[in-house]
């Protein structure tokens, strides 16, 4: 079930550049639905699901394992441990939060503004009980990441909230993909990708060496239905969203359509998406040799980039619906 | 060639010719002439043959160019117009002496006398609009002739020990990086190894972008000068590493972030073999790693900084026994992979 | 084609980035008398070429031009919208402009009048949130014509003024199309050997993918990016703007030297007057992208200045545009085997 899938996601550490744990956790869903899995040198788990047809072509979806977080990058000789961000990190609301390294040691995310100064990540440290440099140093070194600890838990019927959604929510999407796609006539290329927070890194390298037909990232999107939100045009519950554009890309035509098509044919409700800023790995895969053409499917998820990302299952069942069909019609 | 007579090379980005051709020349006589070639970016590549089949081909890279500044055009008093080649904080070139052109003209860039400044003046920063190269020329018509639009200059700035083991020179970002490759070049490795000397670093890593694409390495160890940021900042969470605490090893800088295993690997190499070495806690400045790291279908690398203070003036300061920790524990690298 | 009349033409054509299908085509069709073989790739680049046995060269203008995207329709039925590419906001209001929806409508932006606003509101200029397109119908229809995502190109018009002057809307970068057409033909009748592949680039307003991805397939030895610089006006910072009756051809890190000079040398020798460019960084151009693709591709760039850039009433010079066509055709002629070998000497 997506709702299960999700939940299995949603608990594995994987800040940008230390996703392994998000891999084997997708491997160990999807390993008995595909063909062909591997790890490339920059962490990203490709997958492929051989199509039955000669001509068919090869399509690459991509949603990225990596969530943000924050790196180590001293300790004090009282034991706090200062950071830098990993990815689009608001200092603002990273104040008094629960967050976890690696090995399991948690701590305290705390933020001390200092008079007369904008708050900024140097304000952030994290504290984990240690009462020395020493003491730290057992537990946490530099370049260590840690990320704000998993806590799921269900609004309503329908929604969700979790830090890590973005992007787990698709990474349990596209898993879901692959184990309903039975025998299908194209070629179907899952990547996982890596490093997608702090600049679409994994994508790139990923679509150089699958060198696809069509690319598709699965990513999550902003919302404008709570108080004081304006743009996009985006709420949740209503469908997951096409992507038209956003900072980093101008969806392909000839995709767009054909995920707005597969909507219709499938019956399910879809938004038009013009987000007036972010980024997301459809990018990268049209830049990619000689160009893709590329488009987004995303999720409308409130409160992004905070340890409370809240979707709508509805929307995740529609875009399954709709990706299902899209994969049948190239 | 030695560390001062690279750092004296002028070589801003875009106008390595020189520094490439020496270094060609040494290139040459040390590993023979199939063995050294320019590629389309203008990057100096050198080929080691490895003495064992099936290991990985690693990649050790610096970059030739230098931070520097470029003739826009002249006033009509004829005193140069300029921009910076490279990011150059315009706080650190006011009263400094400056070389321009092929010909290597002395021009100075002065500042309007403290008496002449209004209270406004003392407290605005001085920016590229407000700043000359004063060669001497009478009128734009001379400045122009000696100097014609797109001529570059560098800090004319001595290279000069002093201290326990310091040296203040211009450039030392990133001849200290050539300097090593030079003295990787006389030895042999088991797996292939290719040097390269790249373009135009400090103007957004331009030539190891097709260093990195034509070259494929599986490995790459990028050869640093970086910020080093130790003194005077009292708090310790904003020093991004040491000068003459070794060789930083970076696990992440805003760029790349670097594949944990092989940060380990080098941090365990270091400890192993004895090398001063010291972690680059800042995550700071954009280097050619992510080139290697991101070209094509993806590869691994790491990057190994000699700390240096004052980075991007002319009188930037490393410790030498840091540039011989860079040497050693690549050489260990190479010799372990 | 005679340029004035392929200009009239092509700078009518809607061709937003992401969206040049319409305008691919165009160009695609006006090349063909003129090249061996035209192709449209998958990110909507034009790419035509003139077989020759010498070094590959890619000559590479944009053919994509900025406007907007409708982002959402209010209750009430007017459009809000957000710029494709570099859209200043400030030239917007009181503009007609044309919303691409189910049918092409015209539209007027519209902001709260001025005698509504206080004197501070009036100090400032508009933003985005603040302007909107009035398509004089009701919201019900207006609904049922646009939707979220719908293209809206900007003013068009095209308008001769004294000395061979015009200005049209995309001037940025069909003068630059203009000029690689105009090189086409007048190559018809000189001897080359290079392989020149003429390459009309999509999206470079908002990621010079276009000029990358097609760059990636033609894998061209050297490229020659063509683009508008700006043309002085009352104001305008001295080092960055030039003279409008000539081109100008660039120095700095980005530009490869000895190209560079062969294309200095061929001017004086084709008595083409050209102003120099000094460009310490980024272009701004194609050539950021193009010249980092693959193993390299070292390249030069030639511009065409324009006044008045990224509004509806981008002014050039006519002469200085053929001029730039005679000096790239000269280049193009002059390009040899010999160059690859001393590109780095």
């Amino acid at each position: 079930m997506l709702r299960d899938t999700l939940k299995t996601l949603l608990s594995a550490y994987g800040p940008s550049g230390n996703e392994h744990a998000v891999a084997e956790t997708v491997k160990s869903l999807i390993a008995a639905h595909v063909d062909n899995m591997h790890v490339d040198a920059l962490g990203n788990l490709i997958v492929e699901k051989y199509g039955t047809e000669e001509t068919g072509k090869r399509i690459m979806f991509s949603a990225h394992m990596d969530h943000i977080g924050f790196v180590v990058t001293d300790i004090d000789e009282k034991g706090f441990l200062r950071v830098h961000n990993v990815g689009g990190v608001s200092p603002r609301i990273s104040s008094a939060r629960h967050v976890v390294f690696e090995n399991g040691v948690e701590g305290v995310l705390y933020c001390q503004p200092v008079k007369g100064e904008e708050t900024a990540m140097k304000h952030l440290f994290i504290d984990i009980g240690a009462e020395s440099k020493e003491e730290a140093g057992q537990y946490v070194l530099p370049g260590d990441m840690a990320v704000y600890a998993p806590d799921c838990f269900e609004l309503g019927e329908h929604r969700v909230a979790a830090p890590a959604m973005d992007d787990r929510c698709c990474c349990a999407l596209l898993c879901e993909l692959l184990m309903y796609l039975d025998e299908p006539r194209n070629t179907v290329i899952g990547v996982f990708s890596t490093q997608e927070e702090v600049g679409l890194r994994g994508a790139g390298v990923a679509a150089y060496s699958v060198n696809p037909d069509i690319g598709v990232a699965l990513d999550v999107t902003a919302w404008g239905d709570t108080p004081e939100t304006k743009l996009p045009a985006i709420s949740l519950g209503k469908g997951a969203a096409v992507k038209f554009m956003d900072s980093s890309m101008i969806a392909s035509a000839s995709v767009r359509d054909a995920l707005l098509k597969a909507a219709a044919e499938a019956g399910v409700p879809a938004q038009r998406e013009v987000l007036p800023f972010g980024g997301q790995d459809g990018s990268a895969i049209q830049r990619a040799r000689a160009g893709v053409p590329a488009g987004c499917i995303s999720i409308p998820c409130r409160y992004v980039h905070s340890p409370a990302e809240v979707i709508d299952m509805r929307d995740m069942e529609g875009a399954l619906k709709i990706l299902l069909q899209f994969v049948e019609n190239v | 060639m030695d560390l001062k007579q690279l750092c004296e090379i002028h070589a801003p980005s875009g106008n390595e010719k020189e520094l490439r051709r020496l270094l060609a020349e040494e290139a040459r006589a040390a590993l023979g002439e199939e063995n050294v070639r320019t590629d389309r970016m203008g990057n100096l590549l050198c080929s080691i043959r490895g003495q064992e089949a099936g290991k990985p081909h690693v990649c050790v890279s610096a970059h030739m160019d230098e931070v520097g500044f470029i003739v826009m055009g002249a006033t009509e008093e004829g005193l140069l117009r300029f921009r910076p080649v490279g990011g150059i904080d315009p706080r650190v070139i006011v009263s400094k002496r400056v070389l321009v052109g092929e010909k290597r003209l002395p021009g100075v860039i002065g500042a309007i006398a403290i008496h002449l400044q209004t209270r406004e003046d003392m407290d605005r920063v001085p920016d590229y609009d407000h700043l000359y190269i004063d060669i001497g020329a009478k009128n734009k018509q001379e400045a122009l002739e000696q100097c014609p639009p797109a001529s570059v200059a560098c800090f004319d700035a001595p290279y000069t020990l002093f201290g326990d083991g310091f040296v203040c020179a211009k450039a030392l970002d990133d001849r200290v990086g050539c300097y090593n490759l030079l003295r990787l070049m006389r030895e042999s490795y088991p797996g292939d190894v290719t040097l390269a000397f790249v373009t135009r670093e400090e103007v957004g890593l331009r030539g190891s972008a097709g260093a990195a694409y034509a070259l494929q390495p599986e490995i790459t160890v990028n050869l640093e000068g970086t910020a080093a940021n130790d003194l005077g900042c009292g708090e310790t969470q904003t020093q991004v590493c040491a000068a003459g605490a070794g060789v930083a090893v970076s696990f992440m800088d805003n760029s790349s972030i670097y594949q944990r295993r092989l940060y380990q690997k080098m941090m365990r190499l270091a400890d192993r073999n004895a090398i001063a070495h010291q972690v680059k806690r800042g995550v700071t400045a954009v280097n050619d790693a992510a080139n290697y790291q991101r070209a094509a279908g993806g590869a691994r690398a790491i990057t190994l900084s000699v700390p240096c203070r004052y980075i991007h003036s002319g009188a930037s300061v490393c410790c030498l026994n840091d540039v011989e920790a860079q040497y050693a524990l690549t050489r260990a690298f190479l010799q372990n992979v | 084609m005679q340029t004035e009349q392929f200009l009239r033409e092509v700078t009518a054509l809607p061709g937003l980035s992401g969206g040049e299908e319409a305008v691919a085509r165009y160009i695609a069709g006006a090349f063909e008398p003129y090249c061996d073989e035209v192709r449209i790739d998958a990110l909507n680049s034009v790419i035509a070429r003139i077989r020759g046995r010498g070094p590959k060269v890619m000559l590479c203008a944009h053919l994509d031009e900025i406007g907007m995207m409708v982002a959402k329709i209010e209750d009430d039925g007017a459009l809000r919208m957000r710029g494709i590419g570099g859209v200043d906001p400030r030239i917007l209001p009181g503009m007609r402009v044309t919303v691409h929806g189910k049918e092409r409508v015209l539209g007027v932006i519209g902001a709260k009048a001025p005698h509504l606003l206080s004197p501070s509101e009036r100090e400032k200029n508009y933003a985005w949130d603040e302007l909107y397109i009035d398509l004089g119908m009701s919201a019900e229809r207006a609904r049922e014509t646009v939707r979220v995502g719908d293209c809206v190109s900007l003013e068009g018009g095209f308008t001769e003024l004294m000395n061979g002057r015009f200005a049209t809307k995309t001037a940025d970068d069909r003068s630059c199309a203009a000029i690689l057409l105009r090189t086409a033909e007048l190559l018809q009748r000189m001897d080359t050997t290079a392989d020149l592949y003429f390459v009309l680039s999509s999206q470079e307003e908002v990621s010079g993918y276009g000029a990358m991805t097609a760059g990636f397939g033609v894998d061209p030895d050297f490229c020659v990016v063509l683009d508008v610089t700006h043309a002085k006006t009352p104001g305008a910072p001295e080092l960055e703007a030039f003279e409008i009756d000539s081109p100008t051809i660039a120095r700095g890190p980005f530009i490869h030297p000895y190209l560079r000079q062969k294309l200095e040398d061929i001017a004086k020798e084709q008595r083409v007057a050209y102003q120099c460019e000094v460009v310490p960084r980024d272009t701004y151009t194609d050539m950021d992208g193009l010249e980092t693709v693959r193993g390299g591709v070292p390249g030069v760039l030639l511009s065409l200045p324009v006044r008045y850039m990224h509004t509806s009433v981008e002014t050039f010079d006519l002469s200085a545009l053929n001029e730039c066509a005679r000096l790239l055709a000269a280049y193009c002629a002059s390009v040899s085997g010999a160059w690859r070998d001393e590109l780095w000497i």
